[in-house]
C-alpha cells in the first residue's frame, strides 16, 4: 500500500494539492484492478485456445459445450464458431484494457512529477 | 476534477472529510488541542473503514451475480435458437422457469424470460456503477483525512521545535 505523507512544515497543501494526490489514489486503485482484469482475460483466452485445440484433436462429431451451468451437446462446427467469437470478444476486451493501463500509467506519471516537484521528499508516492 | 470550494459535504450517508485550508485556523476554530484533533481524525478512520468493507461486500456480491444473469441469458437465447430445427433433444417448450430466489420459481415464455434477465442484468450493472462511484468518494475522504493528520503531526512537531528554539534563546 503505497503511503502518503503531505507537507513539511514548511509547505502548505492547498485543495489543489489534495486533489492531486487524492487522484493518484485514484489512479493507483484502478490501476491494479486493471491488473486483475488483464490477468483473468489472459486466462480466459489461454483457456480457448487449449479449447479450440482439444477440438481440433477430438473426432467426435457433437461436443458437450458448456452454457450457463450446463453443458449441452452441440455440433463440432458450431462449437468452432462460438469458440471463435468468444476469443475475439476476449481479445478485444485485452486491448481495451491495455490500452487503459497504459493512459493510467502515464497520467500517474504526470502526477508524481507535479506531486515531487512540490513536495519532495514530504511525500512518497511508490509502492512499498 | 478541480471545484473551487473545499470539501465535499456528504455522499449517501458517508461524511465527508473536511479539507483544512491551515492547521492553525483549524485547531483555533475547532477548539481541539493537537492530541483531540488527531484521535478525532483517527476515529472517523475507522469508521470510514467499516464503511469500505461493506461497500467491497456489496461490490463483490454484484460483481458475481452479473455473470450468472448473463449466463441464463446465454442459456434461454439457446434453447429459442434450437426451437424447430429438431436439433434439440429436451423436450420443446415456449416457456422457461427462472429462479426468483426466495425458493420461488415461476414459469415465463422465452421472450419474457430475456426481457426479465435483460432488465436485471441493467439494474445490476446502474448499482454496480453507483458502488463504485460511492467506493471512489470514499477513498477520496480517507486520502484526505490522512493527510490532514501528517499535516498537524508536523505542524505540531514544528511548533515545539519553535518553543524549543525560543526557549534556548532565552535562556542565556
Amino acid at each position: 500500500m503505497q503511503q502518503q505523507q503531505a507537507g513539511g512544515s514548511e509547505t502548505e497543501v492547498t485543495w489543489g494539492d489534495q486533489q492531486n494526490i487524492n487522484q493518484f489514489g485514484r489512479l493507483n486503485n484502478r490501476f491494479h484492478d486493471l491488473e486483475e482484469e488483464i490477468k483473468a482475460a489472459k486466462e480466459s483466452n489461454e483457456n480457448l485456445e487449449d479449447a479450440g485445440n482439444e477440438l481440433i484433436l477430438t473426432d467426435e462429431e457433437v461436443v458437450r459445450f458448456q452454457i450457463g451451468e450446463v453443458f449441452a451437446h452441440v455440433p463440432r462446427d458450431e462449437v468452432e464458431t462460438r469458440i471463435e467469437e468468444m476469443k475475439e470478444l476476449t481479445t478485444k476486451n485485452l486491448e481495451r484494457l491495455e490500452q487503459e493501463k497504459v493512459s493510467i500509467l502515464s497520467q500517474m506519471a504526470e502526477l508524481k512529477k507535479v506531486l515531487y516537484a512540490k513536495f519532495g521528499d514530504s511525500i512518497n508516492l511508490e509502492e512499498d | 476534477m478541480a471545484s473551487s470550494t473545499a470539501g465535499a459535504t456528504e455522499r449517501r450517508g458517508i461524511p465527508g472529510a473536511q479539507f483544512v485550508e491551515d492547521v492553525e485556523t483549524y485547531l483555533t476554530q475547532s477548539g481541539l488541542d493537537v492530541n483531540s484533533a488527531l484521535s478525532f481524525l483517527q476515529e472517523r478512520l475507522q469508521q470510514y473503514r467499516v464503511v469500505e468493507m461493506k461497500l467491497l461486500a456489496q461490490q463483490r456480491d454484484l460483481q458475481a451475480k452479473i455473470p450468472d444473469i448473463e449466463k441464463c441469458l446465454d442459456v434461454v437465447a439457446t434453447l429459442q435458437s434450437k426451437k424447430g430445427t429438431g436439433e434439440a433433444s429436451i423436450d420443446e417448450s415456449d416457456s422457461v422457469c427462472l429462479w426468483l430466489g426466495a425458493n420461488v420459481m415461476l414459469e415465463y415464455s422465452c421472450e419474457e424470460a430475456t426481457a426479465l434477465l435483460q432488465k436485471n442484468l441493467e439494474n445490476a450493472k446502474a448499482s454496480l456503477e453507483v458502488l463504485i462511484a460511492d467506493l471512489q468518494f470514499l477513498r477520496d475522504q480517507v486520502t484526505i483525512t490522512q493527510v490532514t493528520v501528517a499535516r498537524i503531526y508536523n505542524w505540531d512537531v514544528h511548533q515545539r521545535r519553535l518553543r524549543q528554539a525560543t526557549g534556548a534563546a532565552k535562556d542565556p
